[in-house]
């Protein structure tokens, strides 16, 4: 339980990273996430834009961070299916938002619970395009869990490489 | 207010986003209306057609995400190309030869087989029966996805200064892959056959029997709305029908994997289909451009050349049966051009134990208008007339000799024969009365 609260004199402090990593690395994750399925087909079980967007929400700890990079890279990824724009733009607003206040809680350096949080998180956003697009369309798509659960899955593996990756181009003090 | 607007600060900046995007949803998506006071209206669907300011995020998102994409895929190209066509050249001179040899041998070919399908749509345009055909192709490669499970669209490096437009067919030489949806001006974007929004028709090749294919959640594309039909089994063909007027008829589709119940309508069924392309390792694909009869320059010159040397094969093929024939003529008979058609007989024995050579063939005249006992073949006169005409008698019931065909049952008729049958026949042979007749008018 002490691993999970808060030292307020280094954990809460919010990290920095260098302008170009908030470009460059939403970038490269809407082209990796476009790409890869031409490389491992039906077997692309990851979201890399959630991915990012949980990561920087985690680290900066700022809710309306959170929120508005979630929903610039969801719409992003919106826009490149042929469904409604808006459907992943609010299910990732939602994770960088709840990402962002769980940050300011919790430590988040620990890998297990990035994992949890991966898995989680990648959960909600498919339990609310699910919702978005059944209940508030009524858009009659059908939906296999077990590919949502192995996306969620996917993402936790993902996130223990990508998040120490990431973790190495903070500005440090 | 002003510590209120700061205390919920994270709160209203998510609420205003979230509202912008719900507005931005109600905008694109509509519930069709209902066929009929009080009926359903069905499940909603997205627009087809995007508006301008859904067009242009698009635009954006495919702005931003394709230049990389087609980087990626060209440096991998360019790492496999520099090895195959620098590096490891080895028997290309050959290879070469021979395959130089093979496209001039199929040109010719293919502008055959497009003689015949230009006389096959000539014929069905006699019977005003209309049918769309590949002309014209465009080949793409294959750059990006749309990184999504849940829509199943692809990314192709050309666009509309290609010439591609919306609603054009993607094909591979295997089979269908999906329409063209958004065409941007380098890119475009292409929605697959197991996407849940795509839609085809396509008819089951042995069965005949109609549907709409249509993904379903799990990838795979599947053909609803059929009536549950015990005939649908697996490994029997898809094609598509030809009923949209997107996919020209008869491409293969894919072959039934498996059939099973419609979840939400107890007597219809769902095939699920195997698709003939491999629809997650597309690398190439073929968009049909063109369904016109547009033939190239190239096309036509061998359309002319294969018609020339289909004429001249037609000029010697007939100069050969000619020759054949003078060749015939001039030959030493062996048959005789004026021998009746008729089977060999037992030669006939004379009188002194030689046979008799038969006679020459006399012509048969022909049946008398007005016979009296004059006329060959009248009463008493058979015999020794030298002639048959009682074969040539109108009652055919009655042979050569007048005998009746029936007398001999199981057995063939007596042929017919221009000798005298007297002395072959026996005495005291019933002979039917013969009709008169007369030699000397021609009726």
């Amino acid at each position: 339980m002490q691993a999970l609260i808060p030292d307020y004199r280094r954990d809460l402090e919010i990290r920095r990273y260098p302008l170009y990593i908030y470009v460059l690395v939403p970038l490269a994750a809407l082209v990796l996430q476009a790409w890869l399925p031409r490389i491992l087909g039906r077997f692309a079980y990851m979201d890399l834009p959630l991915l990012v967007t949980v990561y920087f929400a985690l680290n900066r700890r700022s809710p309306i961070h959170g929120t508005l990079l979630g929903a610039v890279m969801g719409t992003l990824e919106d826009g490149l299916t042929q469904g409604a724009i808006g459907i992943h733009g609010i299910a990732n607003t939602v994770c960088g938002f709840l990402a962002a206040s769980i940050g300011i809680r919790i430590v988040v350096e620990n890998n297990i619970i990035r994992m949890m949080l991966n898995f989680a998180f990648t959960l909600l956003s498919s339990a609310t395009m699910i919702f978005i697009s059944r209940v508030l369309l009524g858009l009659g798509w059908h939906t296999a869990w077990l590919d949502e659960v192995l996306r969620a899955a996917g993402n936790s593996i993902a996130g223990l490489i990508v998040f120490p990756l990431l973790d190495l181009t903070q500005i440090r003090d | 207010m002003e510590s209120f607007l700061s205390r919920y600060r994270n709160l209203i900046v998510l609420l205003a986003v979230l509202l912008a995007q719900v507005i931005g949803l109600a905008v694109q998506v509509r519930k069709p209306l209902a066929a009929a006071p009080g009926a359903a209206g069905g499940p909603a669907v997205h627009q087809t057609k995007d508006g301008r300011g859904v067009m242009l995020i698009r635009l954006w998102s495919a702005s931003l995400v394709t230049p990389f994409e087609r980087a990626i895929h060209g440096s991998g190209e360019g790492l496999n190309g520099l090895w195959s066509e620098y590096v490891d050249l080895r028997h290309v001179k050959d290879q070469n030869k021979d395959l130089q040899q093979t496209i001039d041998r199929l040109r010719l070919e293919q502008a055959e087989l497009r003689e015949d399908a230009l006389q096959g749509q000539r014929l069905q345009a006699m019977v005003k029966f209309r049918q769309n055909y590949v002309y014209q192709t465009t080949p793409a490669q294959v750059i990006g996805t749309s990184g999504s499970t849940q829509s199943h669209v692809i990314y192709i490096d050309k666009g509309a200064l290609d010439g591609l437009a919306q609603d054009m067919a993607v094909i591979t030489g295997d089979g269908i892959v999906g329409k063209v949806r958004d065409v941007f001006p380098h890119t475009a974007q292409v929605l697959v056959i197991n996407d849940q929004t795509s839609g085809a028709g396509v008819i089951l090749e042995t069965t005949r029997i109609r549907g709409i294919l249509r993904g379903n959640a799990s990838g795979q594309p599947q053909v609803i709305n059929i009536i549950a039909d015990q005939r649908i089994q697996p490994g029997e063909h898809v094609l598509t029908a030809g009923g949209d007027q997107i996919f020209p008829r008869g491409l293969p589709v894919g072959v039934v994997e498996k059939v099973l119940p419609d979840p939400e309508r107890g007597s219809f069924i769902n095939v699920v289909v195997k698709p003939a392309a491999d629809l997650q390792h597309l690398d190439e694909v073929l968009v049909v451009t063109s369904l016109d009869a547009h033939l190239s320059p190239q096309q036509q010159a061998d359309l002319a050349t294969s018609e020339d040397l289909k004429g001249a094969e037609a000029a010697a093929d007939a100069e050969r049966k000619k020759a054949a024939a003078e060749m015939e003529e001039r030959l030493p008979g062996l048959k005789d051009p004026n021998a009746p058609n008729t089977p060999a007989v037992a030669p006939v024995i004379g009188p002194d134990g030689k046979p008799i050579p038969p006679p020459p063939v006399a012509p048969k005249p022909l049946p008398a208008a007005h016979p009296d006992r004059f006329s060959p073949g009248a009463a008493g006169d058979a015999p020794t007339s030298g002639t048959d005409s009682g074969a040539d008698t109108p009652d055919a019931s009655t042979d050569s000799n007048g005998a009746e065909k029936s007398e001999k049952p199981g057995k063939p008729a007596t042929p017919k024969s221009s000798t005298p049958s007297a002395p072959a026949k026996p005495k005291g042979s019933p002979t039917t009365p013969k009709t008169p007749q007369f030699s000397g008018r021609v009726q």
